[in-house]
């Protein structure tokens, strides 16, 4: 067992792998257990430093810089093609893009046009024609299906929607040539007798006179007795 | 066999050979420090992780982002010290995230290189003396352990480490002491195992 007094002190010095102070030489010169607890540990730090040299200067294996470049390489080379991908993605996105976006501006134009020119001064505004002449169920006959005929008549279609949705006129419906005019006497009646009500409403109360009903008249029933039974 | 390459719009060809020729330069310059510092980012692993397999991926990936983040570096003389900084962070965050715990455990006793031993029972006491101080440098605090690694490979002095660590080497030598003093500690208990050399 080495001395309390100097225990510390020659460890310190084993640690630091120095030479121990004169105190202390002198005092292990003298005791043989703190000499032989020294050279303990000074053998231990030197197992200590021989063991963290093998740790510290192990062996590099042949593959680590071979892997190295060889992911160098590979980075290099999908970076390459990662940039060029980039801007195939990059030029399909705006090709993309750029269909959406010319097909949504063509639909704007598409719907806006006919209120743009309704909107302008040059144009007369539409004049509604009173509802005994108006005759929205007849279509008129439609021509060549040419584009500049197609624009007036969605948008034909669209105020008569509108008004449609309003109640102030009857809805354009699709018929035959032949059955036209069947069609448009039907509406007539129909329309006629949708309005009776509101005529009846209307008109004045006094022109009317009172409904008069004639006393129910009962004839006096002329019972014939039963013949008799043979 | 002619490489074609697709050159994006609005750029040139000249700027395109242009980055080429600055990437073939930035390689030029990495692989002369390669050579030099691999070694050096796997050894720090190697200190760290206590295993080969674990070593050789850490320094690998250290070695890639070093590359990747090359350009960054302005003072190019600093680049070791980068590198080990690197490969130090990656072991200790390798070791904390516990993969590979198993295989780890499997070759944590069977050091790869041993100092010559002249008998079985030498053979032996170095192979469990090596397994305790592996173990015990382990629990060291980071900063003690980076400094001892270095201090304990070839070649470095102790103003080399100062350098590489970001400290003075008075902070360096006392870091040593300290980490020497707490292995010593730990690997008391153990030295019975210990042969006079």
């Amino acid at each position: 067992m080495p001395c309390k007094l100097y225990k510390n002190a020659l460890i310190e010095a084993a640690a630091s792998s120095a030479e121990p102070q004169a105190d202390l030489r002198a005092h292990l010169d003298a005791c043989a257990a703190c000499r032989a607890a020294f050279e303990q540990e000074q053998s231990l730090f030197a197992s200590i430093d021989a063991g963290l040299h093998v740790t510290a200067n192990s062996e590099v294996p042949a593959s680590l810089l071979p892997r190295v470049r060889a992911r160098l390489d590979e980075e290099a080379n999908s970076k390459r093609r990662w940039t060029a991908n980039w801007f195939t993605l990059a030029s399909a996105a705006l090709v993309v893009v750029a269909f959406f976006g010319a097909r949504a501006v063509w639909h704007t134009n598409f719907a806006e046009k006919p209120v743009e020119t309704t909107g302008t001064t040059s144009v007369p505004p539409r004049v509604t024609p009173p509802p005994q002449q108006q005759n929205p169920l007849v279509v008129p006959p439609v021509g060549k299906n040419s584009v500049s005929q197609r624009q007036p008549a969605i948008a034909k279609n669209a105020l008569a929607a509108e008004t449609l949705v309003n109640g102030k006129t009857m809805p354009e419906v699709l018929v035959p040539r032949d059955q036209e005019v069947l069609l448009a006497e039907y509406a007539e009646q129909w329309r006629f007798h949708k309005r009776t009500p509101l005529l009846a409403q209307d008109s004045d109360a006094t022109i009317l006179a009172p409904l008069q009903v004639a006393q129910i008249q009962i004839a006096e029933l002329d019972v014939k007795p039963l013949a008799e039974e043979k | 066999m002619q490489e074609l390459v697709l050159v994006p719009p609005g750029r040139t060809v000249g700027d395109e050979l242009e980055r080429e020729a600055a990437q073939a330069d930035k390689r030029r310059e990495f692989e002369q420090r390669l050579a030099e510092c691999g070694p050096l980012a796997y050894r720090v692993a190697r200190g760290v992780l206590r295993n080969t397999a674990d070593a050789e991926d850490v320094a690998q990936e250290a070695l890639l982002r070093a590359y990747r983040k090359f350009d960054r570096l302005r003072d190019r003389n600093r680049f070791r010290a980068w590198l080990v900084r690197i490969a130090f962070r990656l072991a200790l965050d390798r070791l904390r995230s516990g993969k590979r715990r198993e295989l780890r455990d499997t070759l944590w006793s069977q050091p790869e290189r041993q100092p010559p031993a002249a008998n079985a029972e030498d053979l032996a006491v170095s192979n469990e003396f090596q397994a305790h101080l592996e173990s015990a440098l382990a629990e060291l605090p980071e900063k003690l352990r980076l400094v001892l690694l270095l201090a304990a490979m070839e070649g470095h002095t102790i103003d080399e480490i100062a350098a590489m660590t970001g400290v003075s080497a008075g902070t360096v030598k006392s870091r040593i002491f300290y980490a020497r003093r707490q292995l010593a500690e730990k690997l008391r208990c153990h030295a019975s195992f210990i042969k006079t050399r």
